[in-house]
């Protein structure tokens, strides 16, 4: 499986940052979503990164889209880091690295902590992919201006009365 | 389904009977349209006088549902069973009620900002996972964090 524009994103199910088990498609709840796959608390880039997703979800939280970060860390740790953020969205955990292999998202560079390798995947409700980015390098990151850009153009497609309706 | 639901709340009791007597509120209608947890415990921040109201727009009340979603359900762990605000239209709110498994945490409820906490035991609700998050707006007038847009 490698996720691509155009393609489903697996409706993956693992427990979130208090520990309870969440399906994407549950956390989409029938909006766009911003899915972030991360190293972990550790990373200094994740760390600068979700400062900024943290910015970004002030508009978020208004706009009807939501924001999703996937790491393997563990919930507690995810709790912790989330608290210390600040961040109001939701992290899954996979502790585990049920879904490392089958994303084909393993950093394989890092052979200790075998995390995730950062990107970002646009996505509309039904969990089709609208766009892919490969964070490995820092610069390859969706930035801020993209993922508004990405929200914008999915909720162009789905919301119906995008154009002002007629009285 | 629906929306939203009616709780009725007359300061000291709970009931999920429209025609009991005292101030009805609308709440996400999860929270009570499915597998009852018995022995709960509900923290009722409203107050039974009808003049008690917020606009969900005001400061204040968006805040509350900041805090909600970043550490209020996380600090209830796994005692959360569910939480709404209540609804009294298209753009006011009466208040919120937080339901948990046991109620040592509730003098530290956000919503208490908004209106006094009262605790009332009751078999009333349901569980229904944390709202996702960042979302802190309605979905056409649901009480937060209910409801959703439909797609034709």
């Amino acid at each position: 499986m490698n996720p691509r524009p155009g393609g489903a994103f697996p409706d993956v199910a693992l427990p979130d940052h208090t520990g309870r088990e969440r399906r994407l498609s549950e956390l989409a709840g029938g909006d766009p979503v911003a899915l972030l796959t991360s190293r972990g608390w550790w990373c200094p880039k994740e760390q600068r990164y979700m400062r900024e997703l943290c910015r970004l979800q002030d508009e978020f939280e208004v706009a009807y889209a939501r924001i999703v970060v996937l790491s393997v860390d563990t919930p507690e740790v995810q709790a912790a880091f989330r608290a210390g953020l600040g961040a109001r969205f939701t992290f899954l955990s996979d502790a585990e690295r049920r879904w490392l292999a089958p994303l084909d998202l393993l950093e394989t560079t890092d052979t200790v902590q075998r995390p995730y390798r950062p990107a970002a995947f646009t996505l509309f409700p039904d969990l089709r992919i609208h766009r892919v980015y490969n964070g490995y390098w820092y610069w390859g990151r969706a930035t801020m201006e993209e993922l508004r850009r990405d929200m914008r153009e999915i909720s162009r497609e789905i919301r119906d009365d995008w154009e002002v309706p007629a009285r | 389904m629906r929306p939203f639901a009616f709780v009725v709340f007359d300061g000291e009791r709970l009931s999920a009977d429209p025609g009991a007597p005292g101030r009805r509120l609308r709440v996400d209608s999860r929270c009570v349209e499915g597998e009852r947890i018995t022995g709960a415990f509900a923290h009722v921040c409203a107050l039974p006088d009808r003049s008690a109201a917020l606009r969900y727009d005001e400061p204040e009340v968006q805040q509350a549902r900041r805090d909600a979603l970043a550490w209020w359900i996380p600090l209830l762990g796994d005692a959360f069973v569910c939480l709404s605000t209540f609804a009294l239209d298209a753009s006011r709110c009466g208040g919120a009620v937080t339901v948990a498994r046991e109620p040592s945490r509730f003098e530290d409820d956000p919503f208490t900002q908004l209106f006094p906490g009262t605790i009332v035991e009751s078999d009333i609700f349901c569980e229904v996972p944390p709202p996702a998050g960042p979302p802190i707006e309605r979905y056409a007038g649901a009480p937060w964090p209910g409801g959703r847009f439909m797609r034709p």
